[in-house]
């Protein structure tokens, strides 16, 4: 029985060690690694430098880098509510099994399979403004992704054009799993639509939420192909989000210590905002369901 | 997890059934249809604007509406991206070959660490599963630089090495993913096996993967989709023209030939078409099985 286990240990060692190379070398090393470039200056031609906290100490001073968490919140705080309600509503819409419309989520997670950077080009193309279909069909000419006060909010309708189809697939298995008894029950009472969905749906769902939320921001918080794509950071960094920052500092201004500073911020930024959600749904009611 | 309790949901409505009730009903399910065809249509329209865009000669595109339909038809477009001038085999090509190391790297290794982590017993087997899902909430932006460095170190710049080395050895969501499955495999099926003497491999390869194939199969789907559609990494570490990847080449291709939007959507389509044709071929698993696999 003893030899039995010790070689059971050694055969799950063995499986294991493959695995170990990629979280080990790949993701737990590059962590401490970033840690300390960021406190380094390196500019990829002469050998990176020792120079304590002076990385940080420009963030604190740095405008471009506050418009950089400014942009990436505001990014954010327009796309990830809308994207969820939205997704929540088709969700719920497809729920309604009506006849013919289960295949129409296939055209919803099209965005999904497809790849961010080509539809950013393709969005691109679709707002130029005298080229475009957009302009076309509106018979106005806007410059929608050059004008400062329209690109943000450009890009943050693609970026929920793209998401909310993938968003709605797993409110769409939360609600499926849902008890009819539960609504029937509410319908007997004489609940209206909309008691029903607070009371009940919201609710219901809120491992769903907490789930969707908390993989959305994190997403949100990393955006670089879309906006790659349609704008690199302008028009006057109106849309320079804090993945484009990190790249442009490290691969185009050449100051990789820097850039890594930065990437350091933003991991305590997501790690604060992921502790807090979780907090935040952790407090509120849950019905139990088993 | 198909689709069995979808319609039930209305059901209740159907037994009362008053005037006011039907038309609200009515009202309902013209308001849902409305909208969910609006949806579609919006889903659609950018898919369909490039392909059409795509099979336009550049006059056309110039002289005429943006939404008018190709008139003629031409693949003009697509030859010329194949053509010397250029060459769009080469990410192609690049990008299928990542793909494929990538895929079965992250398969295998994933597959192997589930397997040990769901059904052996091992010291520090917990401290490690732990370890393993903390890496989930490592951020790619933040990893970018110190592969970068460390790849560039090892001399991988602008090389095949340096576009898979880091990523073929698993993925933690893949592992998390599949050791819930491999968990709930039945133990009675394991102990028969043990009690017949098959060893951990064989276990693992004649019980584990046979009876999840449905969850194997859409990982594979999603680590496809992934790694096809990956671009900051190929874009940083491997930049030079031989080692371009679709993302990148097409992304390098909008740049330099700003308004040749033609070219550009023929581009954008072959980077999307070939998943979009996956995607539909495998609509029914993927939709009902992509929900259910981040909520357990």
């Amino acid at each position: 029985m003893k030899a039995r286990e010790r070689h059971e240990a050694r055969a799950a060692y063995a499986l294991l060690l493959p695995s170990f190379v990629g979280v080990g070398g790949f993701l737990l090393l590059p962590v401490i690694v970033v840690l300390a470039l960021s406190f380094m200056r390196w500019d990829l031609i002469s050998a990176p430098e020792w120079v304590g906290l002076e990385n940080y100490a420009y963030l604190l001073s740095s405008e471009r880098f506050a418009n950089s968490l400014w942009v990436t919140a505001v990014f954010t705080l327009l796309a990830i509510p809308t994207s969820i309600a939205l997704g929540l509503l088709l969700a719920i819409a497809i729920n309604r099994g009506l006849p013919g419309t289960s295949w129409l989520r296939v055209l919803y997670v099209l965005p999904w399979v497809s790849a961010p950077l080509a539809l950013g080009v393709v969005w691109k193309w679709i707002l130029d403004p005298s080229y475009g279909v957009l302009n076309a069909l509106i018979g106005e000419r806007v410059e929608w992704l050059t004008d400062p006060q329209l690109a943000l909010p450009a890009v943050v309708f693609v970026q929920i054009w793209s998401t909310v189809g993938y968003i709605s697939l797993f409110f769409l298995a939360g609600l499926q799993q849902i008890p009819v008894a539960v609504y029937e029950a509410a319908k007997l009472d004489g609940a209206a639509a909309v008691r029903t969905l607070v009371a009940i749906t919201l609710p219901l769902l809120r491992p769903t939420m907490f789930f969707v939320t908390v993989t959305s921001v994190i997403a949100s918080f990393q955006v670089f192909d879309t906006v790659y794509a349609m704008t690199r950071g302008g028009p006057a960094f109106r849309t320079d989000v804090i993945a484009s920052r990190i790249y442009d500092e490290a691969f185009v201004n050449l100051r990789l210590g820097r850039a890594a500073a930065m990437a350091v911020v933003l991991f305590l930024v997501l790690v604060a905002i992921t502790l807090i959600q979780q907090r935040y749904f952790r407090r509120r009611i849950t019905y139990d369901m088993s | 997890m198909t689709e069995q309790p979808v319609a039930t949901v209305t059901s209740p409505a159907r037994a009362r059934r008053t005037p006011s009730a039907r038309a609200s009903r009515l009202l309902a399910n013209t308001l849902t249809y409305a909208f969910l065809i609006a949806g579609a249509a919006l889903m659609l329209g950018p898919f369909l604007f490039s392909l059409i865009t795509s099979l336009k000669t550049p006059q056309q595109f110039n002289t005429s509406w943006p939404v008018s339909l190709p008139d003629p038809v031409t693949a003009q477009n697509f030859t010329s991206l194949f053509s010397e001038q250029y060459n769009f085999v080469v990410p192609i090509a690049v990008t299928a070959q990542v793909v494929l190391v990538l895929v079965a790297g992250q398969m295998l290794c994933s597959v192997l660490a589930a397997y040990a982590f769901a059904q052996l017993r091992f010291p520090g087997r917990d401290t490690l599963f732990w370890v393993y899902v903390a890496t989930l909430m490592i951020p790619a932006v933040v990893t970018i630089i110190p592969l970068y460095s460390m790849m560039t170190s090892l001399d991988l710049k602008n090389t095949f090495a340096g576009l898979v080395l880091p990523f073929m050895f698993g993925s933690p969501y893949a592992i998390f993913l599949l050791r819930e499955n491999f968990r709930s495999t039945p133990a009675d099926v394991l102990d028969a096996a043990i009690i017949d003497g098959a060893g951990v491999w064989r276990r693992l390869w004649q019980i584990m993967v046979p009876m999840n194939t449905p969850i194997l199969a859409t990982l594979l789907l999603i680590t496809v989709v992934t790694q096809w559609n990956n671009f900051m990494w190929p874009l940083i570490i491997a930049p030079a023209e031989e080692w371009n990847v679709i993302t990148v080449a097409t992304a390098a291709l909008q740049t330099q030939y700003a308004g040749n939007w033609t070219l550009v959507m023929a581009a954008t389509t072959i980077a999307i078409a070939p998943l979009v044709t996956l995607f539909v071929i495998f609509q029914k698993q993927i939709t009902s099985s992509l929900g259910v696999t981040g909520v357990r």
